[in-house]
């Protein structure tokens, strides 16, 4: 049988949880192992990914500003020699932000009611790619 | 500011009457209503099977299968004096106090936290210079419990979803000019540090530590700190509401009417429990104990919600705790309209959409209210969006009448019904979670709970079950809103949608550094010493808090100082492969 996926979950805040638990839940129930970071600064999910080897990065942003949280996380990335691991984003992102993050290489930025089988399915595209990719290598 | 009014009432009890009732319909109007209902029932089934597409139940937004239509019959059982009775009169569903509003105004209470304190402060007066009656402040995530704004974990949260606050110094710039014997203030944090500084300004504005009032966001957990900011406040300042049940963010965590009760009720048993064991009794404290709840998108249930709520309160403690002392039993709230519904499409909806949730808050009876801004989806709150806030609960107090009469849906055949059926839902789940040996133990049980609520909510979306205008239903791909609102952007000279200003880091930076600069370190190694000495032996970390918080140590050395002391890991990740639970 085929491994699954590995997904990082991260958040940046502790208030705001729903998500974040739903996306967890939806991404098990569809046969992705989903690897709970909880709340992660960006050098943190780094390690985490490396640690646990993951095909892809979600981050969940609220709080934080993602015009400069993933930055730094992409930076980050790139330092540890993981930069082709794929990163998605949901939550609270501005528009502004969105452009800016989708040149910086995300590849997915979900809003707020994005329905849980187009989050599934998309992760399961872009994980499934890379996890090709790094199979071929 | 009022003490707790009394009623001077002797309300009849039935209890003390050898069991009489007090049932509001005789049996012959029931029995006669039984048949009637029936044929009624029967006929409603006729008429709608020819109507296409017609609903054939309705589940409430708590997942409540309700009937199209309540009658006496519905409420036979519910006896006037023992679950209805006046207001300010236990069980108090109708009101904790005798008067309702017309004694005590609602609070218009927006919650706040823009960039330094600076800003806030700024904000603050801007919305009490418009009518707000109340404060209240929310730390960003950095300084909210994390570090210093310097370190660089918090880059990027630094202001950006809340006020930076790392020392003494920012909070009093941040109440600065206020008055705090005048507006009742809400700080909307856990940490015992906030309450240290509220105490320092507090002592240095010569203001008695027993008439100081105010709250906190002092949820009941099972920690140390917790318990030491009820104890201490209890002994030493006894009109702050030390404890505190932030239910409203366990409801958009996603759970139900009937476990936002329930939970909050558990979670104060709990606390109250570990309050007992350190010598307090329940009267000392449990009216010193407000909740913050939600008002959402289900009119009618919501208002019972907030009447179940005081009813179970107040029999819980009275009941199980021997509580007596009236003011213990009135389960006051301050309420935050829902927030998972607002959506960023045709975001002039969310309007429409929280001043609806905002008049079954008022209809409930709360007592101090926030109202989500339209552009809650977007970003936080401008001085635009905060204001229309305010001016929505000013329209609903000072235009509509809905404030005039105490408890106006008290009576509703279905509101009474709905009342019955969350009270009965909410005790059921309370004695789930004593069975469990209390709340504390059953954490992870609730948490669970409120996981699988928010699942099947999404999941009712998802499907179309649950209608989200703008979302599952009247798409607008040209949506004229988002449109208009870009419009206003561009011409506006004031700020119209809020965007994070990264020089806030360098202004907080500079007012840190001045902090650590001006401090004596030696003296402040000292008392931080006796701080940790304090925490590690158990004993109420506030008195020597408060004199390490005076000589300068700063927020997140405090956040160290409790790791190092309560052993307090960082939790790293774990794995969760399916189809495991997720805890």
């Amino acid at each position: 049988m085929e491994k699954a996926i590995r997904f990082l979950l991260v958040r940046d805040d502790y208030y705001h949880q729903r998500g974040y638990w739903v996306i967890a839940a939806a991404m098990r129930d569809a046969g992705i192992e989903v690897i709970l970071g909880g709340i992660q600064t960006p050098p943190e999910t780094v390690k985490t990914a490396t640690q646990e080897d993951v095909d892809i990065i979600g981050c969940r942003i609220m709080q934080g500003a993602p015009g400069i949280v993933i930055p730094i996380l992409l930076d980050k990335m790139k330092e540890q020699g993981i930069e082709d691991t794929p990163v998605v984003v949901g939550g609270v992102v501005p528009e502004k932000d969105e452009h800016l993050l989708r040149e910086l290489g995300v590849k997915e930025i979900f809003r707020s009611h994005t329905p849980l089988k187009t989050l599934v399915e998309r992760v399961k595209a872009i994980g499934n790619e890379y996890k090709k990719k790094r199979t071929e290598k | 500011m009022i003490a707790v009014p009394v009623l001077n009432l002797i309300i009849p009890d039935s209890k003390n009457e050898g069991g009489r009732s007090y049932l509001m319909f005789s049996e012959d109007v029931l029995k006669e209503l039984k048949t009637f209902q029936e044929r009624y029932e029967e006929e409603l089934q006729r008429i709608l099977s020819k109507v296409p597409d017609a609903q054939k139940e309705y589940v409430t937004f708590s997942g409540l299968t309700v009937k199209p239509l309540y009658t006496p019959y519905d409420i036979a059982k519910t006896d006037f004096f023992q679950d209805i009775s006046f207001p300010g009169q236990y069980p108090y569903t109708r009101s904790v106090f005798p008067a309702g509003y017309l004694s005590r105004r609602l609070n218009i209470r927006q919650v706040t936290g823009v960039g330094t304190a600076e800003d806030t402060n700024k904000r603050w007066k801007f919305l009490l210079s418009h009518g707000a009656s109340a404060l209240s402040f929310v730390k960003d995530d950095g300084s909210g419990s994390r570090a210093d704004s310097d370190d660089e974990r918090v880059k990027g949260l630094v202001g950006k979803c809340g006020v930076v606050l790392d020392t003494l110094y920012d909070y009093e710039t941040l109440f600065d000019g206020i008055d705090i014997t005048k507006y009742p203030v809400h700080m909307i944090t856990s940490t015992a540090y906030a309450l240290a500084c509220y105490l320092i300004i507090a002592e240095k504005r010569g203001i008695n530590f027993k008439e100081l009032r105010g709250s906190m966001s002092n949820w009941m957990r099972p920690e140390n700190e917790c318990i030491d900011i009820t104890e201490y406040c209890t002994r030493n300042v006894p009109l702050f509401n030390a404890g505190y049940l932030d239910m409203r963010n366990v409801r958009e965590g996603g759970c139900t009417a009937s476990q936002e009760i329930a939970f909050g009720v558990a979670t104060t048993m709990a606390g109250s429990d570990a309050l007992i064991v350190r010598g307090l009794d329940i009267d000392d404290f449990l009216h010193r104990v407000t909740w913050f709840v939600n008002a959402g998108p289900d009119f009618f249930e919501e208002v019972a919600k907030f009447r179940a709520m005081r009813r179970v309160w107040a029999k819980i403690f009275r009941e199980r705790y021997g509580a007596k002392n009236p003011s213990s039993l009135l389960c006051r709230m301050h309420c935050q309209t829902y927030a998972p519904t607002l959506t960023k499409q045709q975001p002039f909806n969310n309007l429409i959409r929280s001043t609806i949730y905002a008049l079954a808050a008022i209809m409930g009876g709360v007592q101090s209210l926030h109202v989500n801004s339209f552009d809650e989806a977007l970003a936080i709150p401008t001085e635009f969006s905060a204001l229309l806030s305010v001016r929505t609960q000013q329209i609903i107090d000072l235009e509509t009448g809905v404030t005039k009469v105490i408890d106006p849906l008290g009576g509703s055949y279905y509101v009474e019904w709905l009342t019955n059926k969350l009270e009965e839902d909410a005790i059921a789940i309370i004695d789930t979670i004593q069975s469990m040996g209390g709340a504390f133990k059953a954490w992870d049980w609730m948490c669970d709970e409120i996981r699988k609520a928010a699942m099947r909510n999404q999941e009712e979306f998802d499907s179309g079950k649950r209608l989200l205008v703008g979302v599952n239903t009247l798409v607008d791909d040209d949506d004229i809103q988002m449109r208009a609102l870009k419009v206003l952007e561009e011409h506006a000279d004031f700020e119209c949608i809020s965007e994070y200003d990264p020089s806030v880091v360098d202004r907080q930076i500079a007012r840190l550094n001045k902090v650590r600069r001006e401090r004596d370190s030696g003296k402040l190694k000292r008392a931080m010493d006796d701080l940790l000495d304090i925490m590690r032996a158990g004993e109420n970390m506030i008195p020597p808090l408060i004199e390490a918080v005076k000589l300068g140590m700063t927020q997140g050395e405090f956040a160290e100082l409790k790791s190092e002391a309560y052993n307090q890991a960082g939790g790293g990740p774990y794995v969760c492969s399916p189809p495991a639970t997720l805890a």
